[in-house]
């Protein structure tokens, strides 16, 4: 049953996590690496990032709940050693991503105010949803839910993300790419070790599926509010950035380039790449899609 | 002291409880033992050689350890959780590492030593009184109790691993010895948590203090009986078995928590 979970060690982990592409860094990034000036001083810029990154918070607070939550009801002691690697992972990104909202100027004792005013409503419930269910012990659906919804979201957005900073800030764009790192591993064991349990477990399968919905409909209320709902402020923090940077090389995600395509245009690439990715996944694990209604 | 002087003090004090709590803290610990010591040991230490009584011996011992390392695993991922502040959260995620590394290692020696399924046998070999420790932990766990689960995690267990490993470090192999102390360096670290976390607790709750007294007396009837029974199957003398007793006693009394 277990030889893949052998990849999952905590040697192999400790080789190639903390002792390999985080070597040398110190919250993720090159140590002495700062937010570019321009962030800093530009009021819209700054906000804008606080509230990126504030989402960032949530999603990784939920990732660290539900990874943590799922050790005791893991049947078997590979299972469980690997969520505790998760476990690690989720927290470091809890960690550096606080320790970012601090290197843009929020306090320590605002820090909780902070997320509560910027959090967005729906990411808050898309966690509920998941961690209803970790709650309850039950770990089919947890990991479906953690390691093929949630990470498989995570993982793209933290891509977008890290192209967009690529040139704009470069201290950002490297603590997201060991997140990056991170999240490819997690997203690997959902697929492994449910697909098999789920043969075992089909009359589980409805109440996954609607799971899915759920969480899938939050996420993409969250894309539309982050993106449609926010354009006159992307807009605004681009123009911005271009006049700073005048010459910035345009990097082009999916298709799509991040300079010059207008909100709509991004959410829609973003939306569609994780969209693709939930299909594919959840076929493997023998899971049909279920698209919930348009936010 | 003045109202100000206390907060100045309450907020470099939680400024320090962010710095050893987070992932980079951890890392630098570890990674001082760690580093080119895959499975906890250098791999030049030669394999030694064990006759067939010694081999059967440190195969009950490690046995033993697993389960309490286990209980341990589930123990942390647990208390995750319900922990009241982020920096306890992130303390007990690299707990929750260090555990399943310590059941990891344990493993690993275990397969060394020639038991091929060690996972099924460590389960089937498990002690009842350790056992229905781990249970009562889980159930505190289960329950969101933080003090009490803290208590009986990074307090009592810690303390009972600590002297087990303590003690056998002094007769062991080299290869389980060198094992051995790089796990007890993560547990001095898991009972630090506990000894400052639960201190500060009740200080502020002094009225807890009868409660968990109470609790440490239930357990602490489980931890003796659980080094009686294994020292028993061991071979151990009478005349040396209260040793090990006494050590956790002392180590939980040391921790402030005494009987
Ligand atoms: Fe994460
Ligand atoms: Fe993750
Ligand atoms: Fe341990
Ligand atoms: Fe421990």
């Amino acid at each position: 049953m277990s030889d893949f979970l052998n990849a999952y060690s905590i040697q192999t982990w400790l080789e190639s996590c903390p002792q390999g592409y985080l070597e040398d860094t110190e919250y993720g990034h090159a140590p002495g690496q700062k937010e570019p000036e321009l962030i800093l001083e530009n009021p819209t810029l700054r906000q804008e990032s606080i509230q990126s990154t504030v989402q960032l918070v949530v999603g990784e607070r939920a990732a660290l709940a539900a990874s943590s939550g799922l050790i005791n009801s893991a049947p078997d002691y590979p299972s469980k050693r690997f969520l505790a690697t998760q476990t690690l992972d989720e927290a470091r990104h809890v960690e550096i991503f606080t320790q970012r909202l601090y290197d843009l100027g929020v306090k320590k004792d605002e820090l909780e105010d902070v997320i509560s005013q910027y959090a967005n409503p729906h990411l808050v419930k898309f966690a509920e949803v998941l961690l209803e269910k970790v709650d309850k012990g039950d770990f089919l659906a947890g990991v479906v839910g953690q390691n093929i919804v949630l990470e498989g979201m995570a993982f793209s957005v933290f891509e977008m993300m890290q192209a967009s900073n690529v040139e704009l800030n470069p201290k950002f764009a490297k603590t997201l790419s060991g997140t990056i790192a991170d999240e490819r591993r997690h997203v690997g064991f959902g697929e492994n070790r449910i697909g098999s349990l789920l043969q075992e477990h089909p009359e589980k399968k409805p109440e996954i599926e609607q799971m899915q919905k759920d969480m899938t409909y939050h996420m993409l209320a969250t894309f539309a509010d982050s993106f449609r709902g926010n354009a006159p402020a992307m807009e605004e923090t681009r123009k911005i950035a271009q006049e700073a940077i005048p010459d910035q090389k345009h990097q082009v995600w999916h298709g799509t380039d991040l300079g010059s395509a207008d909100p709509a245009e991004l959410e829609n690439v973003l939306a569609d790449t994780v969209l693709k990715e939930f299909k594919t996944r959840l076929g493997r694990i023998g899971l049909e899609y279920q698209e919930p209604a348009k936010p | 002291m003045s109202v100000e002087t206390v907060e100045i003090h309450a907020r470099e004090h939680d400024s320090f409880l962010e710095e050893v709590h987070s992932f980079e803290f951890w890392f630098q610990s570890v990674e001082g033992y760690l580093a080119g010591h895959p499975y906890g040991v250098d791999p030049s230490t030669p394999i030694p050689d064990l006759d067939e009584e010694e081999k059967a011996t440190l195969i009950a011992t490690l046995s033993t350890y697993c389960v309490g390392e286990l209980a341990a695993l589930d123990g942390a991922g647990g208390m995750i959780g319900f922990a009241p502040n982020r920096q306890a959260k992130i303390f007990l995620a690299t707990q929750a590492v260090d555990e399943a590394r310590h059941l990891e290692v344990m493993l690993h020696r275990l397969k060394e030593l020639g038991v091929t399924d060690s996972q099924r046998e460590f389960e089937s070999r498990a002690n009842r009184n350790l056992l229905a420790f781990r249970k009562r932990l889980l159930e505190f766990v289960d329950a969101k109790d933080w003090e009490a689960s803290l208590l009986a995690q990074n307090v009592i267990l810690e303390s009972m691993e600590f002297a087990a490993f303590h003690s056998h470090m002094k007769t062991a192999d080299p290869r389980t010895a060198q094992m051995l102390s790089g796990v007890l360096k993560d547990e001095r670290r898991h009972m630090g948590f506990g000894e400052n976390d639960l201190g500060r607790h009740l200080a502020q709750a002094p009225h807890a203090r009868a409660r968990l007294r109470e609790i440490k007396k239930e357990l602490d009837a489980l931890v003796l009986a659980t080094f009686e029974d294994s020292q028993r199957e061991l071979g151990t003398p009478a005349s040396e078995r209260p040793e090990i007793g006494r050590l956790y006693l002392e180590t939980v009394a040391r921790l402030g928590f005494d009987s």
